[in-house]
């Protein structure tokens, strides 16, 4: 695990390892609470990342060897987190969107499928973008004072 | 945080394993929670009760991890990984898909609210207490 950055932005990277999704949610924990937000925006912010983090990891390496790197920071009382790896392409906001309501909704370990509905229920925006030289870049945007769609 | 996890096997009819997680329930340990079930069911259990009262944190693996469970405790083929929404799917559709024999107990709000939101609490029973949730499935 590598952490660097200071104030307003933070960084860690992984190995594209299941065993290491417990230290990403630790730091987007850390990072929501030095930032100020609530533990409710926190709650959410790491079931989101650890639900697009395990994807990469799972669906993306495949379980072959790779970083990840997540970067969190804070921008006109948002919170931006970017999941940054070298896998395959693949932008998770065209995938067809489920009924999250009705259950049930895992179809695989990890990535489960819940996929990016989960991911909008939890952030207020989500990007993807295919980096310049490989990989993907993908963001998940929380304001720091918002409430989630269900409030 | 490493998760761990006590296991209660109880008498009474029918017998009741009682299954407690501690700490987080993610991709990397989700399968050891398969693995009980499916070791209490071939042991005789036929209720079961996941204890979440010390459960912190339950990524998308944790939904899983109990839907495999229902369906061991019906005598049942827990699902493939790869076995897709389909098939999981007509599973929630039947009439009566809340498993009678397995029940959560004590989720803290955090866990109860990534139940709700998934729909999860259209499958599962969840009960203020372990006790609770063991007297409803042998019906004290």
């Amino acid at each position: 695990m590598v952490v660097s950055g200071a104030h307003e932005s933070r960084t860690i990277q992984v190995p594209a390892s299941v065993d290491h999704l417990a230290e990403v949610r630790t730091f987007v924990r850390e990072c929501v609470a030095d930032f100020g937000g609530s533990k409710r925006v926190a709650d959410d912010l790491v079931q989101a990342v650890d639900e697009a983090t395990c994807n990469v990891m799972l669906h993306g390496y495949k379980s072959q060897p790779g970083d990840i790197d997540v970067e969190a920071r804070l921008r006109d009382r948002k919170i931006e987190i970017r999941i940054l790896d070298r896998g395959p392409t693949f932008d998770p906001t065209t995938a067809p969107e489920r009924d999250t309501t009705s259950p049930p909704m895992p179809t695989r370990p990890g990535g489960m499928g819940l996929g990016i509905e989960l991911l909008r229920t939890l952030t207020d925006e989500v990007h993807h973008s295919a980096r310049p030289d490989g990989g993907n870049e993908l963001t998940l945007v929380r304001s720091i004072d918002s409430q989630t769609q269900e409030e | 945080m490493a998760m761990t996890i006590d296991v209660e096997r109880l008498g009474g009819n029918p017998p009741v394993t009682v299954i407690a997680l501690a700490g987080e329930l993610d991709a990397s340990n989700y399968e050891q929670v398969i693995d009980l079930v499916r070791t209490a069911y071939a042991a005789g259990s036929r209720g079961l009760v996941l204890d979440l009262e010390q459960l912190t944190f339950m990524a998308s693996s944790g939904l899983f991890a109990m839907h495999s469970a229902v369906r061991i405790m019906r005598g049942e083929t827990p699902p493939d990984a790869e076995e897709g929404w389909g098939a999981l799917h007509q599973m929630a559709q039947d009439q009566g898909a809340q498993a009678s024999n397995v029940r959560l107990a004590a989720a803290q709000e955090p866990i109860a609210r990534v139940l709700d939101r998934t729909g999860m609490l259209r499958l599962f029973a969840l009960d203020a207490t372990r006790a609770e949730a063991v007297s409803a499935i042998q019906g004290a």
